[in-house]
């Protein structure tokens, strides 16, 4: 099947169930929100190897957020509630809490909730006080600023989706990134998800175990340009590269959307960047709970 | 909105404890035995029907025409739906109030919201001492729940208060917060003398102070961002009661210093 010259693979993204939270950071301006909002999503690609998989969701108005000014919203991604709130705790007490001018919110409302100001308010040493309002309870916290402000708790959903994915292959490695780059800006206008990777993009797409004794993943050899007539291959002789790019939602239909604005944006943008095929991930479908399959999500 | 109504047939000659009419109390009543309930505080045990007329049916408001100073504890207890009251209450109005909403379109006696843990209270007029503060024998004033008073308010407004925002658009008497534990005070007029008195934590805003303790000290002008999430907060819960957000910096005291020194007066201007 081809829609625009590029050929779409008969075939679904594989992802898994997890768990999700947010936090909703703001600063004195949009540039500081970013600022500590990038820091906390540092190290946050995979869970296997940072145990949490951490994005900026989106930017917010002024008037979206509790105190008024710009902020950010970050999606943390983990196994469990157990395994997000100490990786919660740790990136916003060293990476937002230390961020001139920042507060921070809760970012996810659901009836579950896990600590958010509960560990960084004791960075006060005794002078941080607490003020509720309705049902939220907000730490301020005496810092060289001023005040550290951080709600008491966030919610934490447990159908979360990780791992949604899409591939992008093609014959010109430079159009390919452009492409996908604009695959990601399109993501960014579906709420609830993250591109946990850098840019949004993996060139270092992973298949389960290895040949190593301890690596739970390794590169994914069949999609490797540079291995083709060495092993089974995916890849067709004029391929050169593969990029992808992987998605963390808040449900199953958020992810849904954003494989289907990355598709959009792919078909409407790729074949003229060298763009010939696209394909997704999966372990056969004996893995993951979440199959999405490309076909039934092109627009 | 369905309720009742309740008209006061003439100003009472003796206090009475109103605490029995709300919505949720009055809804399995039927009217016979709602009229003979008991309001009056003397041996002479003046009934509902004695002194009002009633109209209407259970619903989700209670409404009383006529006020008095001697109409005390309405609202007592309310938990849900709303009462409004026509003219002026006496002492203990919205008493251990846990949720609804309570109107006086009058003025309000002492210890008003004295143990109010949820919901609103509005008052029209003004309002008597110890707004929000401790009655003998509770551990506590006001443990939540938001009160907005148009007019003034009396002294030791918030006495022994753990949580919970009083909003005067009005002056606020003497001795404001005092042995306050946590919650807010904010009032658009200012404070009398000695506002914090042995207060350990919560918030005081206004412009002014009449004379403040010596055991409060002054910490500087700052740019708060709690204020911003109070203001806010107060405009999605008030609509067009909120007060006007605040802008720019308010100046800091830091007390009682004669506690742990937790609490503070922040004035606005």
């Amino acid at each position: 099947m081809k829609v625009n010259g590029i050929a779409i693979d008969d075939t679904f993204a594989e992802a898994f169930g997890m768990s999700g939270t947010g936090v909703v950071i703001t600063a004195d301006s949009l540039r500081w929100a970013r600022q500590a909002a990038n820091v906390m999503s540092g190290f946050g690609t995979s869970v296997i190897g940072c145990g949490a998989e951490v994005g900026i969701d989106r930017e917010l108005k002024p008037e979206e957020t509790p105190d008024g000014r710009p902020g950010v919203r970050v999606l943390l991604f983990g196994f469990s509630p157990d395994a997000v709130a100490p990786q919660l705790k740790n990136r916003v007490g060293q990476c937002v809490l230390t961020s001139p001018g920042s507060a921070c919110y809760a970012g996810v409302e659901s009836e579950k909730r896990i600590g958010l100001g509960q560990g960084p308010r004791f960075f006060g040493d005794g002078f941080q006080t607490a003020k509720r309002m309705g049902k939220s309870r907000y730490w301020r916290v005496p810092v060289m600023d001023g005040e550290f402000v951080i709600e008491e708790t966030t919610g934490v959903v447990t159908d979360a989706v990780g791992g949604g994915n899409v591939l992008i292959l093609g014959n010109d490695r430079a159009g390919l990134l452009t492409t996908a780059e604009l695959a990601v800006a399109a993501i960014g206008d579906v709420p609830d998800v993250i591109t946990p990777f850098p840019g949004g993009i993996v060139r270092s797409g992973s298949k389960v175990g290895s040949k190593y004794k301890g690596m739970v993943a390794s590169t994914n050899d069949a999609f490797c340009p540079t291995l083709r007539g060495r092993v089974k291959s995916e890849l067709g002789p004029d391929t050169v590269a593969v990029l992808e790019i992987v998605i963390d939602g808040l449900s199953s239909k958020a992810v849904a959307d954003a494989i289907r604005a990355a598709l959009k944006s792919i078909i409407d943008n790729g074949a003229a960047k060298g763009v010939t095929r696209v394909s997704a991930g999966n372990y056969g479908g004996k893995l993951g709970q979440h199959h999405y399959h490309l076909r039934e999500l092109l627009p | 909105m369905s309720g009742l109504t309740f008209r006061l047939s003439a100003a009472p000659d003796e206090r009475l404890d109103l605490s029995q009419l709300t919505p949720g109390r009055l809804a399995s009543i039927p009217l016979a035995d709602m009229l003979r309930l008991v309001v009056g505080t003397s041996k002479r045990g003046l009934t509902v029907g004695d002194l009002f007329a009633v109209s209407g049916k259970p619903g989700d408001t209670v409404k009383i025409e006529g006020g008095s100073s001697r109409l005390d504890f309405v609202g007592a207890g309310l938990d849900k739906g709303t009462l409004i009251v026509e003219g002026d209450v006496g002492v203990g109005a919205g008493r251990q109030m846990k949720g609804g909403r309570l109107e006086i379109r009058g003025d309000a006696g002492a210890l008003l919201a004295s143990g109010l843990s949820g919901g609103l209270i509005f008052v029209k007029g003004s309002a008597g001492g110890h707004v929000g503060g401790l009655s003998p024998g509770d551990k506590f004033g006001m443990t939540g729940g938001l009160v907005v008073v148009e007019g003034q308010a009396g002294d030791r407004a918030g006495d022994r208060m753990r949580r919970g925002t009083i909003l005067v658009r009005g002056r606020v008497g003497a001795f404001a917060g005092s042995r306050m534990v946590g919650g807010t005070i904010w009032t658009e007029i200012g404070f009398g003398a000695d506002p914090g008195m042995l207060m350990r934590r919560g918030t005081l805003i206004g412009p002014t102070v009449d004379k403040m303790l010596p055991t409060f000290a002054d910490s500087g002008k700052h740019d708060l961002v709690i204020l911003r999430v109070l203001s806010r907060y107060l405009t999605a819960t008030l609509g067009p009661l909120a007060p006007l957000p605040l802008s720019g910096t308010v100046r800091k005291f830091a007390g009682d210093l004669a506690t742990i020194g937790k609490g503070e007066i922040l004035l606005t201007a």
